[in-house]
């Protein structure tokens, strides 16, 4: 009603400064001259333009939008005001070229960009609304592109200004306009978004996908146009004071943008790598509802380690706000990705020869371990260091896993290697049998930072294992402990005899000269019984055990080439020199192996 | 097919129609935008808001139900945890994250789980008994803690006005 009145208002006193100019002077062009110079009649005139603009938005206004919502002229009237404060931050700085066709100028910029925000907010509203009718569409489409068309417009104008004029006002325009006209373009490609969505009969689930990635692509525009009419601005003219605002908005959004794209990414990769799909079954047995989105789960659905089961989609836009389950708020993060996903990734970065021998002794004081780890078999930790110990006998590593077990003929030379790399560890300890971990000190990376140190790799010769032997080493608890506990039983029986013999051996070896194996280089003193159980072969080659130090052994054989690290070794502590010395690792002969295999044998059985 | 957050607050509307819980009326307030709700809610029997009808608005946002909706009584009330222009401060209204009193446990916070009807169950339970440790009103807080009879008075009188009922 108010606004009625003051158009009629200024419509009559314009009727009247008009009317009072032509009375006065009788002639066009006179009563124009007359109207300009005189500033009462000038003020009039400028009201009347003012009222005008605003009916002409109003007009514009019922065209394309009809009747605005609440929100949406709230929206508009907040925006607006620091719109129009920033218009006049930007007068100051033209005030040099302050006139009235700048001013006009100025308001047309404001219009449209009301406009801007307007067709913004309906494009949004389509998310929200029911009912979108067919004038909607025809709205918007028109809306957009005479929008579209002006923005183009005013920017090729400012561009030509600029060009044959020179720096002008004209720069801020084109600046104005082109992030209207990227405006434009985001609105548009949300409204095909929204379009496509609405015509399919199924929820389109990578919308939000799409849209997350317009979003950061037209921010990065938006922050590269603010940056440089920024740096113009400030080689031209001076601190364009009245772009901060909006540019830090810009910047926020475009930094928000890039988060949300980033954790989205990261659920994403969560969900299609950590949890597995719900299968029908586990469908049928939940209530078959997704309690984000309240709707069946026909799609694609995942279950969480918590047993809930959740759309892909929901889930998705979900963890990218929080990594908890709706339901119980597990943090699944911290369940799942400390068992899962550092072995997954720390994998390829495993050096050569990482594992600390008595890792995996270790291992077995911490069943609990295994329970988690599927994969993790308790002899995993020796494998890598046999795998550098004897690279030929690959195909014999499968005694490894079960030592427990009766030796083939082909098996037990890995395995007897073996036994012997634990050997030296329990005769040096005197109780073997029992909890080793406590016992070294020197190697404590296992227990103390669990995760730091990847498990080692599950060896792939599991399947040497028989399905039997493989369910007591993986089995629950009480049976696994005990298998494993058998295991190391009969590891700690060969391993004695290992070290009998090497005691034979280097007594034996104390008086002759044996070319014999070195040992392979490995800085733990565990690899000094691998040294022995290979030259277990000793007391087959050279039937003489007599009793004696092994200090001359060692350097007796210091002049052999094989042994030429050795030599440098302090002969007093063999034990440990012969494990320190470095040199490459020659492959035992197959004959030697042999033999050796059979005289384990028979030690074992007399032990037994 | 419309948008998620749509679709769910339209279920939730069905449900809510289908199986009004005791003493709460919701729904759109035009059908044409189910994303500004209105509710009726009954004061709890055997506190001192019984017999009131309090009308609220229940405003959801364009992720719902990922961020929580926020309410807001249209009616004169007088509680601790109603701020004094109406708007509702309880942890299930709150995202996880921000903690704007200190003193709630992400337990009890906004999940997609929680939905309108347990919302308003919440906010009866809260007319029911007021947590005077976050202030939202501390006047009110004040009061209810020391003066209870005063705060029964108060309470007795903006029930009568949400009837209609001259003081």
């Amino acid at each position: 009603m108010r606004s009625i009145g003051i158009s009629l208002l200024s419509f009559m006193l314009t009727t009247v400064v008009i009317a009072n100019a032509y009375y006065q002077k009788k002639q066009f062009y006179p009563s124009v001259v007359y109207i300009t110079k005189s500033n009462p009649s000038m003020a009039v005139i400028y009201i009347q333009a003012f009222v005008v603009i605003l009916m002409f938005g109003k007009l514009m206004n019922r065209i394309f939008f009809g009747q605005l919502r609440t929100a949406e002229f709230e929206h508009l009237m907040e925006r607006a005001w620091y719109a129009v404060t920033e218009t006049c931050l930007a007068f100051t700085v033209f005030r040099d070229d302050f006139n009235p066709k700048f001013v006009a100028l100025f308001t047309l910029l404001l219009f449209l960009k009301s406009f801007h925000w307007l067709a913004e907010d309906r494009v949004d509203y389509m998310e929200r609304s029911p009912v979108i009718s067919l004038l909607f569409h025809l709205r918007v489409l028109s809306l957009l592109t005479v929008l579209g068309a002006l923005d183009m417009y005013f920017v090729q104008h400012a561009y030509l200004s600029t060009i044959t004029k020179g720096a002008s006002v004209q720069l801020v325009f084109g600046f104005e306009y082109a992030i209207l006209a990227t405006m434009v373009v985001n609105v548009a490609i949300k409204y095909a978004l929204h379009t496509v969505d609405l015509n399919s009969e199924m929820p389109w689930e990578n919308k939000a996908v799409f849209l997350l990635y317009t979003e950061l692509i037209m921010g990065f525009i938006k922050v590269i146009l603010y940056v440089l009419f920024v740096i113009i601005m400030v080689r031209i003219y001076t601190l364009p004071l009245f772009a901060f605002r909006p540019m830090y908005y810009t910047i926020r959004n475009f930094k928000k943008a890039f988060n949300d794209v980033i954790l989205s990414r990261r659920a994403i990769h969560n969900m299609n790598t950590l949890y597995p799909d719900a299968t029908a079954e586990e469908l049928q047995n939940a209530d078959n509802v997704c309690i984000i989105c309240r709707e069946e789960m026909v799609t694609a659905s995942k279950k969480l380690p918590c047993n809930h089961i959740f759309h892909t989609a929901c889930l998705r836009s979900w963890f990218q706000r929080q990594q908890t389950c709706p339901t119980c708020r597990l943090n699944i993060l911290q369940t799942n990705i400390p068992t899962a996903a550092p072995r997954r990734e720390e994998r390829p970065r495993v050096p050569p020869q990482p594992p600390n021998p008595f890792a995996a002794p270790n291992l077995f004081a911490n069943p609990n371990l295994f329970g988690r780890n599927d994969n993790a078999n308790p002899f995993a930790g020796m494998n890598p260091f046999q795998q550098i110990l004897n690279p030929n006998e690959q195909n014999q590593n499968a005694a490894n896993q079960a030592p427990g077990q009766a030796p083939g003929p082909s098996a037990p030379t890995g395995g007897d290697q073996n036994n012997a790399q634990s050997g030296s560890t329990s005769n040096t300890q005197t109780t073997p049998n029992n909890t080793i971990p406590p016992m070294f000190p020197p190697f404590p990376p296992f227990p103390f930072m669990p995760f730091m140190i990847p498990p080692p790799l599950p060896p792939e010769h599991l399947r040497r294992l028989t399905e039997d032997e493989l369910k007591r080493l993986e089995g629950q608890e009480r049976e696994n402990v005990e298998a494993r506990i058998q295991c190391l039983r009969n590891i700690q029986i060969m391993l004695d005899t290992a070290i009998l013999m090497m005691q034979q051996y280097s007594a034996a070896a104390s008086f002759s000269t044996i070319t014999s194996q070195v040992p392979p280089p490995d800085r733990s003193s565990a690899a000094s019984a691998e040294a022995a159980s290979r030259e277990t072969n000793a007391p087959d080659t050279n039937s003489a055990s007599d009793p004696g130090d092994a200090a001359p052994t060692t350097s007796s054989n210091a002049n052999d080439p094989q042994f030429s690290a050795t030599s440098s070794a302090d002969p007093e502590n063999n034990n440990v020199e012969m494990s320190t010395s470095a040199s490459p690792e020659g492959p035992p002969e197959d004959e030697v192996r042999k033999r050796r295999l059979q005289h384990f044998q028979r030690q074992l059985e007399q032990q037994q | 097919m419309a948008g998620s957050a749509l679709r769910r607050l339209m279920a939730e509307y069905k449900q809510l129609t289908l199986n009004p819980p005791e003493g709460i009326i919701a729904g759109p307030v035009n059908e044409e935008n189910f994303f500004e709700w209105e509710a009726l809610i009954t004061g709890p029997e055997g506190t001192c808001f019984e017999g009131g009808v309090f009308p609220a608005k229940l405003v959801f946002p364009p992720d719902y139900p990922l961020s929580p909706p926020k309410m807001q009584f249209t009616c004169e009330m007088f509680h601790p945890n109603i701020y004094s222009d109406g708007r509702v401060c309880i942890s299930i209204l709150h995202a996880p994250g921000d903690d704007p009193m200190g003193y709630e446990s992400s337990a009890e916070r906004w999940s997609p789980v929680q939905s309108v009807e347990k919302i308003l169950l919440s906010v009866v339970s809260m007319l029911a008994e007021p947590n005077d440790e976050s202030g939202a009103n501390v006047d009110a807080a004040k009061m209810w803690r020391e003066n209870r009879d005063e705060f029964n008075k108060i309470a007795q009188r903006i029930v009568r006005r949400t009837l209609g009922i001259p003081n």
